[in-house]
């Protein structure tokens, strides 16, 4: 399938004509053959315009007749017959129909046309027709190899040998696994396979190419140079794998250079092209810059000592071009072993060397690797003993921040802030010691400069420090026109924030940004004295008070720096504006004001020309800046607030929880509470209003306005509001395996005043995350709310005293308020009461309130025994000791079915009971887990968490810049995903973005299909292979889906919750019968003090057969949810086929895909999906929508 | 390393493809990815005015030339100034040989010695020749004496 090209590369295909009639072929071929052999203007104009003719066996005949025909006549009457000819050529050419040519119709042409090469008009056919064809396709057959290497043997035109050597070249090259490009063709070598007898082989042709191209490669006569040249070439294309191969090249190259090698001087004579060289010194320098060429392609020999030799004599060379290799190679080379680099290169790199003059030289890509090279000899810690060297190199380097090219420019200052070959290597010591450099280091021009730099040094006559220089160019940067300047001057921004984070991570001690620039300039002697007795790494330098000239600080320049910077945003390229955003956020600093850089990215991110490739970039950025900068955790938070906020449905929902985890762990003691602000604050955020468009580039308003983002921005609510339950406890520090409520005070707690007065005294922090929580399972959709109902009960096992009690209550109003509203007149009286049913979450509720009542029953019995032991006076038995130890198993096994705890610290009986349990373990050698004595770790729990998850901790993806016990802390949480699962797809995207690694293309948003047929393609191998490679990358794509969605969610609860029916404790027991009156009491008067009555739907029909007895309030809540069970047991889950139903009850829909009911109304049933229906409706309601999820309860099926 | 040269009409289809160092199953993507950032800046965009995209630690820097829109796409050394100056280079070359702005046809035409050209250009991923008359000389096989 030619999917690649479409039809236009069908028309250049169709351009051959199909062949002539026979008369017609004879009349071109007299007039072709009349032309003299030798070259003359007439045949000259003639070879320019093609012959539409086309040889073919059947015609060699006729030829040797007209041949013999011609020898007889004169030039004179050859002259006249062209006339006529050439003029009968035109009409015939119309007449010609296009027609495409397969592959297989190039490859006979060229067989046939080789065989017949010594007829002129077989060159002009496969010049003109037959190579430029062949180059559409993606590889070359090794069958036409035989037919090529005759052509390179016995053809004179250089036309024909280019194209020779082109596809020679291609044919080394073709590993048959990645083909170069093109129209695709079959594996030739498996085809070869199957066609046993006649197929050639890459294996069978390789050997005789790459002999006769070495014999070329080494022929030293004048007339074969130019042949040599592309002989040399095509040899380098030769698969890398044979070692007898590369060392007949690596002598194939050694020899030249050992021939062409020795004219130190040759550059100021003569350059290359220059009409009056001579010719012996134009063959010198072109086989300087081929031999230079072909070693820069093959293998790096680092232990071979000529290999650097012949490297470093590139440097002398004339032409530019084997210049810019010799120093690439030498970089390379200088990356490994610096030391002997260095030693080599030691007398280049004096004032007066080779290495000065590169300067000058005009490849900018050669002094692009010439500054690599002085960064990675200047930093090498061999070369601690020779400070001089390093200076030279240091001299040059800084010297390319002058450089007139940006590119030049910014690699020097990018090697200077310690970054190298964009591999990050995790050495924040190397990237502050670049700051460092940067900021304190002055430039100094070599005191003996050559001719053409005294300009130079006319112009900046007294030493200049590096960090005006480098402010001054990038400022002049910001100010192009051209994208590609303005996008690496904001790369260079960003290199500069990464190194000025590091220094600030680091604690660079001399970091004072308000010191004049100037006073290092009188600083010279000392500097100098530093850089000898301190060659490595950071430096103290003596700072002047009062400096002359302009009152220039650090921090003046990198503030205009910014505005300019700002100014950028102003572009109209979408990947400028990124590059600028993250540059700001690696330029701000903890202390300064964010209101601006926050309302540049909302006003950005409401563009919706960005793709979601790129927003996920900059939302990488926020990690990679966290990971190198730990204290920015909640600033980060505030600015990944803004991208949940403004494109939902862009950003990727794992890297932005993971974000969330990490800064939550990083932001420390004191900043726990913003950073869970920060995440959480979305809750609050009002409702986005469809099709306003005022509130597009705030940042307090939510903006969701097509259905994408809208459904991702409640995917983004249900996760945040399952990142407050999961970590709510974390960030307040409030755990139950650490309070020591006294026992007394549960009961003191009951009034719901005090109690709610309590928690905000004690813990702010959780109990406006309780606070949150307790509003979002009122309102908002229906997963909202179910997310919301089990963060609840995660914060209620976790927490001690008054919290837990505090959701007890809170849940149980919750689970009652179906049988409250049904009892209260004001539900009949009311006919407009629209709240959502009770009935669906206390589905949900009653096991969770099932393992709260069993809790608190066990601390009840306890306290009594205690009392009934202490009033005796008797020591506990043995029996009663291992009664008790068993009901903290089974409560232990309860709690952890619904999130994690640390099963040896955890006591669901309640802090006195540590003392009798521990007393068991030890009697009966009972071997608990204990965690870390440290008490730092101890005091979070964390150390707990660490060792009793289940799920291995990543500790290999820690960057070494973060402490230990922020590593520790950060690993706990992620193994402690319960819902969620591990994050491993989202931290390796992260460790993937910060080590920039990986070639692979952003995913088209849309997909453009490009597959049109072949109308000529013949090779049903070909697509073979693209089906096969499709349909690979088709399952790649549909991955797994997102585990935040309601299905997932959904089927978690269901499967945690369906078993389980408890009866209840407290109906059951008469002592306790008094205090459920009481209780009762208070939860009446905790319903009325919310203040928002609970519009609950009542509870199903058949359960109002049953009476209900006013003395117990559980027994109804539990007797409901049984029926509801059973009920659940009976309907069938799944449903095939359209199906009609009434609704039961009237129902307010949550979200945007829920769909509004009003008791009895008929409805559609389409199909259900995990506890819902998506139904239509005879008539529109009162919103206008027909069609939508509503829940199985609420339905009565027909 | 230079990752990729493409070569796309203005419908988006793919005239000339070279990839280097990209296994087989990423070239769609980059194909698809390529001609799709084409078809959403490159309209009304001036004759060889530079664009620019970025994509983690890849860059990629596209023009217009006459009817022919260029893509070069590039990594570690080769980031966006020196995709600029290699796209120039190429340009250059392809209006050396079109003789003029080319169209979609004589582009095609032409299609042998613009490949050829740009195996001179672009060797193994790496930069090679900068200079077109030199180019030039290489490509015809000119011996030394002449200029």
């Amino acid at each position: 399938m030619a999917e690649s090209s479409g039809t236009t590369l069908m028309d250049l295909i169709s351009a051959d004509p199909t062949p002539v009639p026979a008369q017609s072929t004879s009349s071109s071929a007299s007039s072709t053959a009349s032309q003299p052999t030798s070259a003359s203007a007439s045949s000259s104009s003639h070879l320019h315009h093609p012959m539409s003719t086309k040889t073919t066996l059947g015609e060699k005949k006729s030829k040797r007749a007209t041949l013999m025909q011609i020898q007889n006549d004169t030039i004179s009457v050859a002259k006249a017959a062209l006339n006529p000819v050439k003029a009968n050529i035109m009409p015939q050419r119309q007449r010609q129909k296009k027609k495409p040519v397969s592959y297989s119709q190039l490859a006979r042409s060229i067989h046939e046309l080789a065989a017949t090469l010594d007829q002129k008009s077989s060159q002009k056919q496969l010049v003109n027709h037959v190579f430029p064809k062949l180059a559409v396709y993606n590889s070359v057959d090794p069958s036409l190899a035989p037919s090529l290497l005759m052509l390179n043997q016995q053809c004179e035109d250089r036309n024909v040998l280019r194209y020779v050597y082109y596809y020679l070249a291609r044919i080394l090259s073709d590993t048959g696994m990645t083909p170069g490009g093109g129209i695709p063709t079959p594996n030739w070598d498996a085809l070869a396979d199957i066609d046993a007898g006649g197929g050639v082989t890459r294996a069978d042709v390789v050997p005789r190419i790459v002999n006769q191209l070495t014999n070329e490669a080494t022929n030293s006569e004048f007339e074969f140079h130019a042949r040599r040249l592309q002989a040399l070439k095509a040899l380098t294309y030769s698969p890398s794998g044979n070692s007898e191969l590369l060392s007949k090249l690596y002598e194939i190259v050694f020899g030249i250079l050992e021939k062409v090698g020795d004219v130190p001087h040759k550059r100021k004579k003569g350059v290359f092209g220059t009409k009056g060289g001579d010719k012996e010194s134009i063959m010198r320098s072109n086989l300087q810059y081929a031999a230079m060429s072909a070693l820069r392609r093959l293998p790096l020999d680092p232990g071979n000592p000529l290999f650097l030799h012949r490297a470093a004599q590139g440097v002398f060379f004339a032409d530019p071009v084997a210049v810019r290799h010799s120093l690439e190679i030498l970089s390379e080379l200088a990356t490994r072993d610096p030391y002997t680099v260095a030693m080599t290169l030691e007398k280049l790199a004096s004032p007066t060397g080779a290495l000065q003059d590169i300067l000058h030289m005009n490849d900018v890509l050669a002094r692009v690797s010439l500054a690599r090279l002085c960064h990675s000899i200047s930093r090498a810690r061999a070369l601690d003993e020779r400070p001089d060297i390093r200076s030279q190199f240091n001299s040059i380097l800084y010297q390319l921040l002058l450089d007139p090219s940006e590119r030049v420019c910014y690699e020097a200052i990018l090697c200077i802030l310690g970054k190298h070959d964009n591999t990050e290597r995790h050495e924040m010591d190397e990237r502050a010691a670049g700051w460092y450099r940067l900021t304190r280091e002055i430039l100094k021009l070599p005191e003996a400069p050559s001719l053409s730099s005294k300009d130079k040094s006319n112009k900046t006559k007294r030493p200049q420090p590096l960090i005006k220089l480098v402010m001054r160019r990038l400022e002049s940067s910001f100010r192009s026109f051209s994208r590609p300047v303005l996008h690496a001057a904001a790369r260079v921004v960003q290199e500069m924030g990464k190194s000025r984070a590091a220094a600030f991570a680091m604690g660079l001690q001399d970091i004072d940004e308000s010191v004049h620039v100037n006073a290092f300039s009188d600083a010279l002697d000392d500097a100098e004295t530093n850089e000898s007795s301190h060659p490595e790494g950071i430096r103290r330098t003596s700072s002047i008070s009062a400096g002359p000239g302009r009152s220039d600080t650090i921090a003046s320049l990198l503030a205009a720096l910014m505005e300019v910077v700002r100014t950028t945003v102003a572009c109209e390229c979408v990947y400028v504006r990124a590059m600028v955003i993250k540059a700001l956020i690696w330029m701000q600093s903890p202390d300064e004001s964010l209101d601006e850089l926050k309302s540049i990215i909302a006003s950005e991110l409401s563009d919706p020309g960005w793709p979601a490739a790129l927003v996920n970039d900059v939302l990488l950025t926020l990690h990679a800046r966290f990971k190198a900068t730990p204290d920015m955790a909640v600033i980060l938070l505030e600015i990944a607030r803004i991208f949940a906020t403004k494109v939902p449905g862009k950003i990727d929902a794992d890297v932005l929880q993971l974000l969330w985890k990490t800064c939550l762990v990083g932001a420390g003691p004191d900043g726990k509470h913003t950073a869970l602000e920060a995440v959480t604050i979305v809750l609050d955020l009002p409702p986005p209003q469809p099709g306003s468009m005022a509130g597009l580039t705030s940042i307090d308003r939510v903006s969701a306005s097509d259905p994408k983002s809208a459904l991702a921005l409640q995917k983004l609510v249900q996760a945040a509001v399952w990142f407050l339950g999961e970590n709510a406890n974390y960030a307040a520090s409030e755990y139950a395996w650490e309070s020591a409520t006294p026992p007394g005070t549960a009961l003191m707690m009951l009034d719901a005043d005090k109690m709610v007065a309590a928690a905000s005294s004690r813990n702010p922090t959780l109990a406006g995350a309780l606070t949150r929580l307790q509003r979002c399972a009122f309102s908002g959709s229906w997963e909202v709310r179910i997310v919301a109902i089990q963060a609840l009960t995660t914060i209620a096992i976790r927490s001690g005293e008054p919290f837990r009690l505090q959701i007890y209550e809170f849940l149980y109003t919750l689970a009652e308020g179906g049988v409250q509203s049904q009892l209260s007149e004001m539900h009949l009286s009311n006919g407009e009461d629209q709240g959502a049913s009770g009935t669906g979450l206390g589905v949900l509720i009653t096991p969770m309130l099932k393992v709260l009542d069993e809790m608190y029953v066990g601390q009840d019995e306890l306290i009594k025994d205690i009392r009934h032991h202490d009033n005796a006076n008797k020591e506990w038995k043995d029996e009663e000791l291992k009664k008790l130890y068993e009901n903290h198993e089974r409560l232990l096994d309860f709690v952890s079915m619904f999130c994690f705890i640390p099963r040896a610290k955890y006591l669901p009986l309640g802090p006195i009971s540590a003392k009798l349990i521990d007393t068991y373990r030890t009697k009966h050698n009972i071997t608990a887990s204990t965690g870390s004595t440290d008490p730092a770790v101890v005091a979070t729990g964390i150390s707990d968490l660490i060792y009793e998850s289940t799920q291995p901790a990543p500790a290999a993806s820690n960057s070494s810049g973060l402490d230990d016990d922020l590593v520790n802390a950060w690993a706990a949480n992620l193994g402690d995903d319960g819902l969620l699962g591990n994050n491993a797809p989202a931290m390796s995207r992260v460790n993937e973005f910060i080590a920039g690694v990986g070639t692979d293309a952003p995913d088209v948003e849309e997909e453009n299909v490009f597959s049109r047929p072949s109308v000529g393609y013949d090779d049903m191998w070909a697509k073979t292979l693209l089906e096969t490679s499709e349909l690979e990358e088709e399952d790649a794509r549909s991955g797994s889906s997102s585990p935040d969605s309601a299905g997932s969610v959904e089927s978690s609860i269901s499967s945690h919750f369906g078993g389980m029916n408890y009866p209840s404790l407290f109906s059951s027991k008469p002592s306790s019968q008094a205090t459920a009156k009481s209780g009762g009491s208070k939860y009446q008067s905790t319903y009325e003090g919310y203040g928002s009555p609970i519009r609950e739907e009542p509870p199903p029909p058949y359960s109002y057969s049953e009476p209900q007895s006013r003395e117990s309030f559980e027994n109804p809540v539990a007797g409901s949810g049984s029926r509801s069970y059973e009920s659940d047991d009976e309907e069938p889950r799944k449903s095939t086929g359209t199906r009609f139903g009434t609704a039961l009850y009237d129902f307010t829909a949550g979200g945007d895909d829920e769909l509004n009911l009003t008791a009895e109304e008929e409805l559609e049933i389409e199909y259900e999906v995990d506890g819902w229906f998506y139904v239509k409706k005879k008539r529109p309601g009162r919103d206008g929508k027909m069609a939508g999820l509503v829940p199985v309860l609420y339905v009565n099926q027909s | 390393m230079i990752l990729a040269v493409l070569f796309a009409n203005s419908v988006g289809n793919v005239l000339i493809e070279r990839f280097n160092g990209v296994p087989a199953e990423e070239r769609l993507h980059w194909r698809s990815f390529l001609v799709k950032l084409g078809a959403d800046n490159l309209k009304g965009v001036k004759n060889e005015e530079l664009l620019v995209a970025c994509h983690k630690s890849v860059y990629i820097v596209y023009t217009m030339l006459g009817d022919v829109s260029i893509f070069l796409v590039g990594k570690d050394e080769y980031d966006e100034l020196a995709l600029a100056e290699t796209i120039y280079i190429i340009t250059a070359a392809v209006k050396d040989v079109c003789g003029k702005p080319p169209t979609e046809r004589v582009f095609l035409d032409k299609y042998g010695r613009i490949c050829l050209c740009l195996d001179e250009i672009v060797w193994n991923g790496l930069l090679e020749n900068t200079d077109k008359d030199r180019i030039k000389r290489l490509i015809r096989l000119k011996p030394p004496s002449e200029v």
